[in-house]
């Protein structure tokens, strides 16, 4: 098995209004893992998953899915979406009918499975989801972050290989980005799912996400694991983004106040680790210098 | 309208299979204009306002409030039928003498504007019945069972799910606009309207824009289908609407021969 669930090589795209969303985008996605595409607006995040599961198609380049470029026919696309899922980012703008079981049904219907397994997946997905107890209410009552897990519990219920998120934390309030963001790992380790999401929260990524891939302008422009990623604040901050508070503390104490840190820490554990460190080394030389 | 909806969330009878209901509802509607009598219509009334609120749970304010609705529409159509023109004075109770002619009240003309008022009270209250106790959602399930044509059911759910989102991007719309004194005098009150209305014609389009996109993601193939929830469907259900309906039959047959024609 390939390491790489998807590849996308080179992809270039233009709207028909001329727009160039997308100019030669290069990028892998591992499997079972969760992978960041970070970006500023109008970067070029929600073209590139567009295409990820032929909703859109490429003007040039490939994308590349279990080794194999995707297939457009009508077929194939049926086949495609169904391995990997899209979550949008307005909740609003997916959830099509009025009962929240419907909507979730709606995907896994579509695949033509037997109802038993139908009802299955929906009821598990739910229960993933926390959705369960929202059953008998109508989407129009529900609040955002409701209709949030309501819209992933539809893509899950299809349980794909791939789940892509629009910003998946977009307008939720903190309590709720961190359940957003456990119930994608539990997906992620208990089901295999390998997760793809874009987000402006930069906090989380070093928490949730494996890896990470900047873009702006239609390009990837940095790539590397969060750590990495973050080491290179200057070009985060050109592209419209900045490193987590953490990471901007530690850049501060390390610029401005002299203190010595071996490694970059972006996140609170990282940052304790290497204070305590520091402390550490800090005494060694108060001993050395009694002595 | 939304409110009605509410209250049948929170109706007791939303757990009954909404064919059942449909039909209990569909059938007495049928026999109570059918049966054109002022008792059986009374009587619908009174078994529907019965069902909702000691079955249903709805609150009764709010079934009278609702039967208030109409009130005003019924009450001028039914003096037009009540009020007559006739050259002979000698039909009317009371009338008055104008343009030629005589104008005024008869005993047919008030028996008949009583029997069609409460005939369309009854009928009122059947639908009401329905909406009170059945959300949209169930309703659609039972048309889609009854085999009404596809397009209009899904067009149906669709016009009904995005209404409240069209409502609450309109509020939110107006809110905005209300704030920076969009509506502080009637020139700009109505320049605010009109750009309202554009711009939420513009994003409505957007949105099923982008509905599509989402539900192609889902593998949409140019049908909703969707899985429902099963309801427990009891036959007792069913025989009840029916029984209930051919005694309501069986008295508006026998009615005439009780009360000597007059109800």
């Amino acid at each position: 098995m390939d390491e790489n669930i998807l590849e996308v090589r080179d992809l270039h795209y233009t709207y028909a209004d001329g727009t160039q969303a997308l100019k030669g985008v290069t990028l892998d996605i591992k499997r079972g893992q969760t992978t960041a595409i970070l970006g500023g607006n109008g970067a070029g995040k929600s073209t590139l998953f567009l295409n990820l599961n032929g909703i859109l198609k490429p003007l040039s380049g490939l994308v590349l899915l279990d080794g194999k470029p995707l297939d457009y026919s009508r077929s194939g696309l049926k086949e495609l979406r169904r391995r990997v899922g899209i979550v949008f980012q307005d909740p609003d703008n997916q959830l099509f009918s009025a009962s929240v079981y419907q909507d979730i049904s709606f995907g896994v219907v579509n695949m033509k499975l037997p109802e038993e397994e139908v009802r299955r997946r929906v009821e598990e997905a739910m229960k993933r989801t926390g959705t369960l107890h929202l059953k008998d209410k109508p989407t129009h009552f529900l609040s955002f972050g409701q209709k949030k897990r309501v819209a992933i519990a539809g893509v899950l219920a299809m349980e794909p290989e791939v789940l892509v998120l629009d910003e998946p934390t977009a307008g939720l309030d903190p309590l709720g980005v961190s359940e957003i963001m456990k119930l994608l790992k539990e997906a992620q380790e208990e089901m295999g799912i390998s997760v793809v999401l874009s987000t402006h929260d930069i906090d989380i990524v070093p928490l949730y996400c494996s890896y990470c891939y900047v873009m702006d302008g239609g390009q990837v422009v940095l790539r590397g694991t969060p750590k990495e990623v973050f080491s290179e604040a200057g070009k985060i901050r050109s592209v419209h983004l900045r490193l987590p508070r953490v990471g901007h503390l530690m850049e501060i104490l390390k610029d401005k106040d002299d203190f010595e840190f071996t490694e970059t820490a972006v996140t609170i554990s990282e940052a304790r680790k290497a204070l305590k460190q520091w402390r550490e080394a800090g005494a060694r030389t108060r001993r050395v210098y009694r002595e | 309208m939304i409110n009605i909806d509410n209250y049948a969330y929170l109706s007791k009878l939303k757990k009954t299979d909404p064919m059942q209901k449909l039909l209990f509802a569909l059938l007495t509607l049928g026999v109570c204009l059918w049966a054109n009598s002022i008792a059986i219509s009374v009587l619908v009334l009174f078994i529907m306002g019965w069902v909702t609120v000691c079955r249903g749970g709805t609150p009764p304010a709010l079934f009278m409030k609702l039967l208030l609705v109409p009130m005003s529409f019924l009450v001028i159509g039914v003096l037009t039928i009540a009020v007559n023109a006739s050259d002979n004075p000698g039909v009317f109770i009371f009338s008055v003498y104008a343009a030629g002619t005589h104008i005024g009240v008869s005993l047919a003309g008030i028996h008949n504007a009583v029997r069609l008022f409460f005939k369309a009270l009854g009928a009122v209250s059947c639908l009401y019945y329905l909406s009170l106790s059945t959300p949209m959602v169930d309703l659609l399930g039972a048309l889609r069972r009854l085999k009404v044509p596809k397009l209009l059911v899904e067009l149906m759910g669709l016009i009904y799910r995005f209404i409240f989102v069209l409502l609450e991007t309109a509020d939110t719309m107006h809110t905005a606009q209300d704030s920076r004194l969009g509506y502080s005098s009637l020139s700009s009150g109505y320049r605010s309207l009109g750009a309202l209305a554009s711009t939420l014609f513009i994003r409505a389009y957007k949105r099923s824009d982008e509905l599509y996109t989402a539900l192609e993601a889902r593998g949409y193939d140019g049908e909703l289908n969707v899985l429902e929830e099963p309801f427990n469907v009891r036959w007792t259900g069913y025989a009840a609407a029916v029984l209930v309906n051919l005694a309501l039959i069986l008295a508006a047959l026998l009615m005439p021969q009780l009360t000597g024609g007059l109800l």
